[in-house]
């Protein structure tokens, strides 16, 4: 069987950080943060928690009367997918039974779940909003991105915590990749910052301390004294095609998507495993077909945990030997803060446009490096003018998976 | 009761148009209000009026069904009372 070579054609994200795959691209470049005090907007607050909420208006890209139909997670996922389609300037109608959307979300619906709470458990209602549950489920965005782009393909939908995205995109390479679909428009959306989800996650103790002076500075990966993670929320999209239908439509490449390389600790359900992060960024290398030497900058999963950015360090080590130390290594989690099962995709984009533009974001507010951290993680400053022949970006998850997707200069 | 006026209103801010465009006799496919939207239409209906529409399914064509809809369970609450 001939493999097909797939290609990427359009990008998509909306985040703290702003509308539009290059204002997030731009924004990280500058080292501007997006994390600032969460604001909810019901009763119940939790103080001092910082967050990268997304505070402007989201696009108004759906009508008013599909609006019950749309949690959050879902505006998120058409605004980052409507994006990546309309830059492919692909015709959505062309053999829409070989396109699908392949889409990622931890937890999908988590708001309109937790308003139905509200209104049994807090307001004594004895029934919720009647479209609960198709605005809840974890597949609705996959499904409404499907439905407005009229693919008939294959839609599926991945919720492996923290890969999410990473791995729908990593899917739907090898989907392409092996001939089932010519085009899938893959990525993925996360909105949960609502009380119940965000007290959850302070509950397991990974959340970052609030930095009262300088909000923006709340998340510091790889730095001495780090935290822990900022939940963020955020859609991010990529349009992938075979390079036959890019070719055959004259489309504009934006790179190649060459590897996907996806494992399992298998250790533990969240203490992160160097063993099993190696193994996914070893296969990838493997698939790549590039000399390790020609991946210049790994976008790093780099949360701001003490544990993972220790665990990454180490691993990003194991895979490549002494390569390891050439590399640029970033986590633009610093700025966008982690938005969970759309920061595989968030951070895809952010890779991609760095092979595109020979420019590698920072790590912010690196100031005080942990001397375990120990690699060129790009404190403070973006790197301008480096051409990068491929780079990789890492996401690993809670359940101990790992995933590792590398792009390249489409050559 | 005339809950039609109420009707209408309600489907206008759900559908974003302009009140006047709905008449008793506008038919809701004409509208674009499909059948999720008159299920939403239904709920915030019962919510207004604190009224519970049982299971039944009359056949909806044209705004005046909902209304008739509401209004035989506005006549029995009024009843009740």
């Amino acid at each position: 069987m001939t493999m097909q070579r797939v290609v990427i054609t359009g990008l998509g994200a909306i985040s703290s950080l702003g509308v539009g795959a290059d204002r997030n691209f731009e924004q990280a470049l500058a080292g501007h943060s997006g994390i600032g005090l969460l604001q909810l907007a019901g009763e119940r607050h939790r103080p001092d928690t910082p967050a990268a909420q997304i505070r402007g208006p989201l696009p108004e890209l759906v009508k008013n009367s599909e609006l019950p139909i749309f949690d959050r997670f879902s505006l998120l996922g058409w605004a980052a997918a409507s994006e990546a389609l309309a830059q492919s300037g692909l015709d959505a109608t062309i053999a829409p039974e070989r396109s699908g959307v392949f889409w990622g979300s931890g937890m999908g619906g988590a708001g309109t779940v937790e308003s139905g709470y509200v209104d049994l458990f807090i307001d004594g209602k004895t029934r919720v909003r009647p479209m609960s549950v198709v605005a809840g489920m974890t597949n609705a965005a996959a499904a409404q991105i499907a439905l407005r782009c009229g693919f008939k393909g294959s839609v599926n939908n991945y919720s492996s915590a923290c890969v999410s995205s990473a791995q729908a995109i990593g899917e739907a390479y090898r989907h392409i990749r092996h001939g089932y679909a010519d085009r899938v428009l893959a990525g993925g959306s996360e909105a949960l910052l609502c009380y119940g989800v965000v007290t959850a996650w302070d509950a397991l103790r990974v959340l970052a301390p609030f930095d009262a002076e300088h909000p923006e500075r709340s998340c510091r990966p790889f730095s001495a004294g780090r935290g822990g993670l900022v939940l963020g929320e955020a859609g991010a999209a990529v349009m992938l095609e075979s390079l036959e239908s890019a070719q055959a439509r004259g489309a504009t490449i934006l790179a190649e998507l060459v590897a996907y390389g996806t494992s399992n600790d298998a250790t533990h359900i969240t203490k992160p495993d160097a063993d099993g992060q190696e193994r996914a960024m070893r296969q990838a290398l493997e698939q790549c077909g590039l000399p390790a030497s020609a991946i210049g900058y790994i976008n790093a999963h780099g949360a701001g945990t003490p544990a993972g950015d220790l665990a990454e360090t180490t691993s990003i080590k194991q895979a490549f030997g002494p390569l390891a130390r050439d590399l640029m290594v970033s986590s633009t989690k610093s700025m966008h803060g982690h938005t969970l099962g759309a920061a595989g995709a968030l951070e895809f984009v952010m890779t991609t446009q760095a092979v595109r533009h020979g420019a590698v974001p920072p790590t912010a507010f690196l100031d005080r490096p942990d001397p375990e951290c120990d690699l060129d993680f790009v404190p403070l400053e973006a790197r301008r003018g480096v051409p990068l022949q491929a780079a990789m970006s890492n996401s690993f998850a809670f359940g101990g998976s790992n995933v590792a997707l590398i792009v390249s200069a489409f050559r | 009761m005339n809950s039609f006026p109420t009707v209408a209103k309600l489907l206008a801010k759900s559908l974003d148009v302009p009140e006047d465009t709905i008449q008793p006799q506008t038919e809701l496919e004409a509208l674009g209000a499909d059948s999720l939207t008159v299920i939403e239409l239904i709920f915030d209906l019962e919510e207004e009026f604190g009224i519970e529409v049982g299971d039944e399914r009359p056949k909806l064509v044209v705004v005046q069904d909902i209304a008739d809809q509401i209004d035989t369970y506005l006549a029995s609450k009024a009843a009740s009372a």
